[in-house]
């Protein structure tokens, strides 16, 4: 890189851990376990974690099982909600043999005004009442602890909710004094044959600091990293109708990901760049997805400053703690249940401690036995969804000081807008490209 | 309430290990019972260790046990600090035991 003067720009540099242990599933053997293993691990980790909250919240009160429950007497409720909603669609209704009068499904979810939550233990389970606990804030999967009494209908009456709350903050350095920005970016969706190919072209070579003058390429030259956060290829439906392919239809299939790589290769030849597989990505399809294969990327994998990574994927840059998905798990909350938008559903699951409470229930996800692991045992710093219908951003700030920088990142290949990230003050702004044909 | 389980199909016992083959072909109770590979001698032994491995298998306290094998669900409940009983460990670092637990193959 280097500008008219000749002076030439040194791109910063930040040190990178990868944390996707976790998520690999490396050595896990199925062993025709059932999804009973991932919610005993789930409650019982959260539980212990409320009972230790639970002293200073309602120190006075006793802590029952649902089977212990006594009608009238208030006390406390360790559980799983399970959201018992009767729009959602149920395998066993296509062989129910009388067709029942369900109302209709609305177009963008399956909420129904008589959704109702109930509480799962090890021992029981209860129906729950009251105002307090909003059945369309939660879904299906989340522990939470209740206070309430039980009612001469045998239901739950819920007066107060505790949620796990922000999980503990590694503090962020404050010495950070250069500026140093992250690129994040989804949807690219190469192969998609209404995008702009150009669009990407141009973010590439934004990144590469191949456009703008000296000021641009300055700004091009703090770019430390680049995460791409899924959907990247679009590989055309028509492939996906069960019948074997014609040999000469074989190469289209492959097409978008020789494309991608080739533009890959100009990223990783510059900076280290993360790729994160999503729903469209040929990878596995359950959570956690697993790094897209190397032997796609023929050309780009030569360079050790790319990564092929998990979804979800976690990694440390310079110390700051980045966690995020390539959206399935807000999606798929967003079909069960309501919020003013993708980042009050980002923020509730940081409240949850939960990155994704909906697996297994509606979300595809591995069988894991011994432990869930999308629940969040450390704040991270930054939090991002990939695949989001709009840009947004929000700082949450927790009671222990946790602060936290949730991004919602959109479609590339439909808004062309990338997400920068500056990792010095954690502000965040946005990059878009337009390209139009005259 | 499990115990009473046991003793009511123990009198099957002596029935069932004289055909074992058929009665895992039935599952019925008492198949859950037998041992069908314990030698005659070892009878009495395996039968008191399946007893304390299967008493643990059916231990909710320590999570579900359909697909993992019994080590992995006592370490587990190890892991997640649920202090389950060492000797069910030392029956099955013996060797001796089946490893699989008591529906495997049966649900």
């Amino acid at each position: 890189m280097g500008g008219e003067s000749g002076e030439i720009l040194q791109r910063k540099q930040a040190a990178y851990t990868c944390l996707d242990e976790p998520f690999e599933i490396g050595n896990e053997k199925y062993g025709g376990q059932q999804y009973s293993q991932i919610y005993f691990a789930r409650l019982h980790v959260a539980k212990t974690l409320l009972y230790s909250l639970i002293p200073l919240w309602k120190p006075e009160l006793p802590v029952c099982t649902v089977l212990s429950l006594e009608e009238g007497k208030e006390c406390v409720i360790v559980g799983t909600l399970y959201k018992h909603m009767k729009l959602k669609p149920r395998i066993l209704d296509e062989y129910s043999k009388e067709r029942s009068v369900i109302p209709l499904v609305k177009p963008h979810n399956f909420m129904d005004a008589d959704d109702y939550l109930i509480l799962e233990d090890e021992g029981g389970r209860v129906k729950l009442d009251g105002t307090v606990l909003l059945p369309s804030v939660y879904v299906t999967g989340v522990v939470v602890a209740l206070l309430g009494k039980e009612t001469t209908k045998g239901d739950f009456l819920v007066d107060e909710v505790l949620e796990a709350g922000l999980a503990p903050q590694i503090d962020r350095p404050l010495k950070l004094e250069e500026d140093k920005y992250v690129v994040f970016v989804s949807g690219l969706g190469v192969g998609n044959m209404t995008a702009n190919p150009l669009q990407f072209q141009l973010l590439v070579d934004h990144i590469t600091g191949h456009l703008g003058d000296e000021k641009e390429q300055h700004m091009a030259a703090q770019i430390v990293h680049v995460v791409i956060a899924g959907n990247s290829v679009e590989i055309p439906s028509e492939f996906f109708n069960g019948q074997n392919l014609a040999s000469k239809d074989q190469s289209k299939l492959s097409d978008p990901i020789k494309e991608l790589d080739i533009l890959l290769t100009q990223i990783a030849a510059g900076l280290p760049l993360d790729i994160m597989p999503g729903p469209n990505d040929p990878t596995n399809f359950a959570l956690p997805q697993q790094p897209l294969h190397r032997c796609l990327f023929p050309s780009s994998r030569v360079y050790n400053t790319f990564r092929s990574c998990t979804n979800p994927h976690c990694f440390e840059l310079d110390k700051i703690k980045f966690l995020g998905t390539s959206g399935q798990n807000i999606e798929d909350m967003g079909k069960y249940s309501e919020a003013k938008g993708e980042l009050e559903f980002m923020e509730r699951t940081m409240n949850w401690r939960h990155m994704a409470p909906t697996t297994p229930n509606t979300l595809g996800c591995y069988p894991f036995t011994d432990r869930d692991p999308f629940l969040v045992e450390s704040c991270p710093h930054v939090y991002f969804a990939g695949n989001q219908p709009k840009y947004d951003t929000s700082l949450l700030n927790g009671p222990e000081g946790q602060i936290v920088r949730l991004i919602s990142i959109p479609k590339f290949c439909e808004t062309g807008v990338a997400v920068m990230l500056n990792l010095r003050n954690l502000e965040c702004h946005t990059i878009s490209f337009e390209a139009e044909f005259s | 309430m499990m115990k009473s389980y046991y003793k009511q199909k123990k009198p099957n016992r002596s029935d069932a290990v004289g055909k074992p083959s058929k009665s895992i072909k039935k599952k019925s109770p008492a198949a859950l019972i037998t041992s069908p590979h314990g030698a005659p001698h070892l009878q009495e032994d395996v039968e008191k260790s399946e007893q304390v491995l299967r008493e643990f298998d059916m231990n909710m306290a320590y999570g579900p046990c359909i697909g993992m094998t019994r080590m992995a669900r006592w370490q587990r409940a190890q892991r997640l600090g649920l202090d389950p009983p060492g000797d069910v460990k030392n029956l099955l670092d013996s060797g001796k035991t089946e490893t699989k637990s008591l529906w495997d193959d049966r649900v």
